[in-house]
């Protein structure tokens, strides 16, 4: 169950509208290593997850993820802000505009629609954390090119603590990683899908 | 900066030591440290809503005063420009 908090988490404040800029931000909303896929991917994994600890890691990077779509989507917002039609096509924002005006819509940065495929749920905790922790270097690596891009210090700013927060999720999924093998055969982690093939008591 | 933005900076900054303590206790939750350094922040972060939502307006549905008008419409969103 979700209770919505109010606020952003960390503070965005855009004074002049950059849609150009908007376009390559929006890969980090509908792209495949982007916020939105981020949420899905662990919200969708803890279900399956039987260690609970990480289980509660999965529900609580899901959520925070969530709260990370809203910060891109108001950075987004804010850099599209009151648009002259002029300003639309010579920033080339004429494609988007065209489909969704000044509307939030999740695509990524070369305007194909938010998939699923991005990201896998597969039922496995071993497999689970090896994707959770390559989904957050490739978010990085993502936050890293758009901090190569632009120089805008307000954009700049909110995207920094984002690409902070990738580092710090991939170090929990690391250590998260190594409580799911205590919990294997250290003879053999693969003998056994612990989601699957031991009906045991959670833990 | 104003006294709301000065609060609301300081409601992000409190929520987010919260937030990060969180996830290392999620699988970490017998590390006496991590605990007591949760214990003092969310004292702190505590206050800070009280503060909040007593001058400014309900930050979760639940901070809706019982009885009075339907405030949690009536603020900015986040999102907007003076959101914050």
């Amino acid at each position: 169950m979700w209770i919505y908090e109010k606020r952003l988490q960390y503070p965005v404040h855009i004074t002049k509208p950059d849609p150009k800029t908007a376009q390559i931000i929006l890969d980090q909303f509908g792209g495949p290593d982007g916020e939105l896929g981020a949420s899905q991917r662990y919200l969708a994994q803890r279900y399956s997850m039987p260690n609970r600890q990480v289980a509660g890691l999965l529900t609580d990077i899901g959520t925070e993820e969530m709260a990370h779509v809203e910060m891109i989507c108001s950075i987004v917002r804010q850099l599209t802000d009151k648009l002259t039609p002029e300003q639309i096509w010579e920033m080339g924002f004429a494609p988007y505009f065209v489909e969704h005006t000044v509307g939030l819509y999740p695509q990524t940065g070369s305007g194909e629609p938010f998939s699923a495929l991005a990201f896998q749920s597969k039922g496995d905790p071993i497999t689970d954390l090896a994707e959770d922790m390559g989904a957050e270097q490739k978010a990085r690596t993502t936050y890293d090119n758009i901090l190569r891009m632009i120089d805008n210090p307000e954009v700049a700013d909110p995207i920094k603590f984002l690409r902070e927060r990738e580092i710090v999720h991939f170090q929990r999924f690391g250590e998260a990683m190594g409580k799911i093998q205590d919990d294997l055969n250290f003879k053999n982690f693969y003998a056994v899908n612990p989601a699957y093939d031991r009906p045991e008591p959670r833990r | 900066m104003n006294d709301y933005q000065n609060l609301l900076l300081k409601l992000q900054a409190e929520n987010f030591v919260l937030q990060d303590i969180n996830l290392y206790l999620d699988t970490h939750p017998d590390c006496p440290n991590g605990l007591a350094y949760y214990r003092k922040f969310r004292e702190l972060r505590d206050q800070t809503v009280a503060e909040y939502e007593r001058t400014y307006g309900p930050l979760t549905v639940n901070g809706v005063r019982n009885g009075g008008n339907w405030t949690w419409v009536e603020t900015p969103w986040p999102w907007e420009r003076n959101g914050w």
